[in-house]
């Protein structure tokens, strides 16, 4: 999946998302069949699930957590299951999980199959300004300054509060302060960096990509097996095979 | 062999008024010039270093490279001219991988593909980390960083390198490492550090500064070697010269 081309990559993970939370509010087995690219995608990419979990361990949890309240606003009765009436509202709970799930993990493949500058490149492709673009690349780049910092600043707290739990929140003030002072100087510092190797307010790319027939043909693959999903209840279609 | 030269005329630098950092620095950096910028901290070396590159403009005097004056206009110029290694290479290095990293600068001066891949090759080889080449920075040691960080400069085929604090955190091995890539170059170099050992091993000249005034400015065996000279303003002698 590296080698497919990232405007490719970036067009479909659009597509799918949008299809994906376009989904009627109680059509769980609408979103069920959506599980295919994920899994195809993981199988395809060589990715793993187990570190994929381990990386989304913060955002799943809060993406599930997202229709929570929706059984107590929605009794809608929408169907029995062994006589126990089922709320519209546990339903829709149930879809907006679905929906986050598989919004995530599209987002974490196209992530792990391709690399910032390759998104970015994707993103001018689509004649993204290259203010947001630039903007976007600065970001991810100072993401990892902020957490080496972050780390740096929690192991010296750590290191002269032994046996602490956590940090006092007497000294959540002056952390933060420092955290973003350090952060603040340390961006100034890459930003000089930058000026001093030529930068003019856009990150060169390497050598373009070409699209290939390849590329065009898993793009239109996918396009057309999703339209597909979206449109018909295949999974009701396939299980009316087998009644 | 680069034909560079950096005149520097009466400089003068304060980053508040009252507090000079900088006062009327005067000095002449020839072509085939080593020079070693020592100082006890706080002296003004870095500070010396960032206004060779037009990082702050705010001095007073001139600074010229090769005829060229140092201003805003120039500054693109100049820069071009000029590799300029950080004391912190994690402020230095910001693409994904090291190869990213040193094609950055090439890139970013239009130079078509296959010679940014040139240059990347021939500055990875000249530092000595061609495996480095693919590996994420966030994943290097502290050694393997500042050679990355040297090869960023390289890649951009300057006529003059500026260092500061270059040995900082280096193991032995990565600093010999260093000091054999140092007189490798047949650049103009100017290498800020208090580190007088290693002066020693990379320059043939020193100019020392004490509360942003040269004191000397000479042969760089002269000045280190001067036991008195260096005790009177911060620093102690060369720990390979103790005992001789």
């Amino acid at each position: 999946m590296n080698h497919i081309h990232p405007l490719v990559k970036l067009l479909l993970n659009l597509y799918y998302i949008t299809l994906a939370v376009s989904f009627h509010r109680y059509d769980v087995e609408g979103l069920l069949a959506m599980f295919i690219y994920p899994v195809a995608c993981f199988i395809i990419g060589e990715l793993s699930l187990r570190d994929a979990l381990h990386r989304l361990r913060v955002v799943l949890p809060v993406v599930c957590i997202v229709g929570v309240f929706n059984p107590i606003f929605d009794h809608t009765v929408v169907g029995y299951v062994g006589g126990v009436a089922i709320w519209g509202g546990v339903v829709s709970m149930i879809t907006l999980m679905l929906k986050g799930i598989l919004t995530v993990f599209a987002t974490y493949i196209l992530i792990a199959t391709t690399s910032i500058e390759g998104i970015c490149y994707a993103l001018r492709l689509l004649h993204v300004p290259k203010m947001i673009v630039t903007q976007i690349l600065l970001i991810y780049r100072y993401i990892t300054v902020l957490l080496a910092e972050t780390k740096r600043i929690t192991q010296a707290y750590a290191l002269r509060a032994p046996g602490q739990k956590g940090i006092h929140y007497k000294a959540w003030g002056p952390l933060v302060g420092q955290l973003l002072l350090r952060t603040m100087d340390r961006a100034d510092d890459l930003y000089e960096s930058m000026l001093l190797r030529g930068f003019n307010g856009e990150f060169p790319q390497g050598k373009p990509k070409r699209q290939s027939a390849g590329d065009v043909i898993y793009l239109l693959f996918w396009v057309i097996l999703l339209f597909i999903l979206r449109t018909y209840p295949v999974l009701t279609l396939i299980g009316g095979l087998f009644v | 062999m680069s034909h560079i030269h950096v005149d520097v005329e009466h400089l003068s630098f304060a980053y508040e008024k009252n507090t000079p950092i900088l006062k009327d620095i005067t000095f002449h950096a020839h072509e085939n010039d080593a020079i070693g910028i020592v100082g006890a901290n706080g002296a003004g070396k870095s500070t010396l270093l960032k206004l060779l590159v037009g990082l702050d403009m705010r001095f007073e005097g001139s600074i010229r490279v090769e005829e060229i004056p140092l201003s805003n206009e120039t500054l693109a110029k100049v820069r071009e001219k000029i590799g300029y290694v950080f004391q912190d290479s994690d402020a230095q290095l910001f693409m994904t991988t090291v190869e990213e990293d040193v094609a950055f600068a090439p890139r970013n001066y239009g130079l078509p593909e296959d010679e940014v891949q040139r240059r990347v090759d021939k500055a990875l080889d000249k530092v000595h980390i061609e495996q480095l080449r693919k590996k994420p920075i966030y994943k290097m040691s502290g050694g393997e960083k500042k050679l990355a960080s040297i090869a960023t400069i390289l890649s951009m085929t300057p006529d003059v390198i500026l260092m500061d604090e270059p040995s900082v955190a280096l193991d032995p091995k990565n600093r010999r490492n260093l000091i054999h890539v140092l007189n490798e170059f047949d650049h103009l170099k100017m290498i800020a550090s208090h580190d007088l050992d290693f002066i020693l091993d990379t320059c043939n000249r020193v100019i020392l500064i004490d509360h942003g005034e040269i004191i000397a400015d000479g042969e760089a065996r002269e000045i280190l070697t001067n036991e008195e000279l260096l005790e009177a303003h911060g620093l102690e002698l060369p720990l390979s010269l103790y005992g001789r």
